[in-house]
């Protein structure tokens, strides 16, 4: 019994080292595209790299609000009418990097390359 | 356990559980990571599969999760609980077995591990976007540090249960 603990302590151990080892390395979107999406329904393509200034996105809809900050290179959210403020405190996404997510209102900001009109 | 006394001790469960959903939703979050979470009520959860049975806790964490959605949740975060309790749920009730009352904090690693799980492929199939996934790593790690914290909590608390003779 106490050596089965043993093994299953390890073998959790090792999972949790993995993942944190893995964590921001998997899943990274390469590019300048920054693609807003509600709910799974992208709304907004932008080109990061043709930002010349920056301005702020108002994202509306049924599941929430949240104020999607435009710079050149990078995007972030700067508000969010959700309880966990997750997706702000994630701070900005620029050219490669893991999505930023606001779960309530189902936001989601992805990074992809290509050219929008290619 | 009479019917009068399981009634009681179910509805003390989720109003203990639900109690602390609530003032857990109330704590911001420690890491820019959506999904990550103590999962405090899981203790309950498990603590009711052990007192009063399988069929008994799934009531219980049914309760907690829609009152819970109701009182400290949005109904768009219900769906993700919804999914993340009940594959948490059923990899308690099968794991259960094969682990003896000292080793609660293994069931209850791979219960976070689950729950995570089901919280992420709910989160795929709503926002349809894969690059979610690279929340998975982050997630497992995240499932099993907190599973493994809340069993311990379950199994310290059934043990002074079972000496209270309750």
């Amino acid at each position: 019994m106490k050596k089965k603990s043993f093994l299953w302590g390890l073998l959790l151990a090792l999972i949790v080292a993995a993942g944190l080892l893995l964590y921001g390395k998997l899943g990274r979107g390469e590019g300048m595209v920054a693609v807003v999406s509600v709910n799974g329904e992208v709304l907004e393509r932008i080109d990061l790299s043709k930002v010349r200034e920056a301005y702020d996105l108002d994202v509306a809809t049924d599941f929430g609000r949240n104020i999607v900050h435009v710079e050149p290179g990078a995007i972030s959210v700067t508000h969010a009418d959700c309880p966990d403020q997750i997706c702000v405190m994630q701070g900005r996404l620029s050219s490669n990097g893991i999505p930023i997510i606001c779960m309530p209102n189902r936001l989601v900001i992805s990074i992809e390359g290509g050219d929008i009109d290619g | 356990m009479g019917k009068t006394k399981k009634l009681a001790l179910m509805a003390l469960l989720t109003a203990i559980a639900l109690t602390i959903f609530v003032i857990e939703n109330q704590i911001p979050a420690p890491v820019p990571v959506p999904g990550v979470k103590l999962g405090l009520a899981n203790i309950i959860t498990l603590i009711a599969i052990k007192l009063l049975g399988k069929r008994e806790a799934g009531a219980v964490l049914l309760v907690r999760i829609l009152m819970g959605a109701m009182f400290a949740g949005s109904p768009s975060t219900l769906l993700f609980s919804a999914a993340g309790g009940a594959l948490a749920y059923l990899v308690m009730c099968l794991t259960l077995r094969f682990f003896g009352d000292d080793q609660l904090w293994i069931v209850s690693a791979l219960a976070g591990l689950a729950h995570n799980a089901g919280q992420l492929a709910a989160c795929m199939l709503v926002v349809k976007t894969p690059g979610v996934l690279a929340y998975g790593p982050v997630l497992a790690a995240s499932g099993v540090v907190t599973g493994v914290f809340t069993g311990f909590a379950a199994q310290f608390l059934l043990k002074a249960l079972n000496k209270a003779k309750l």
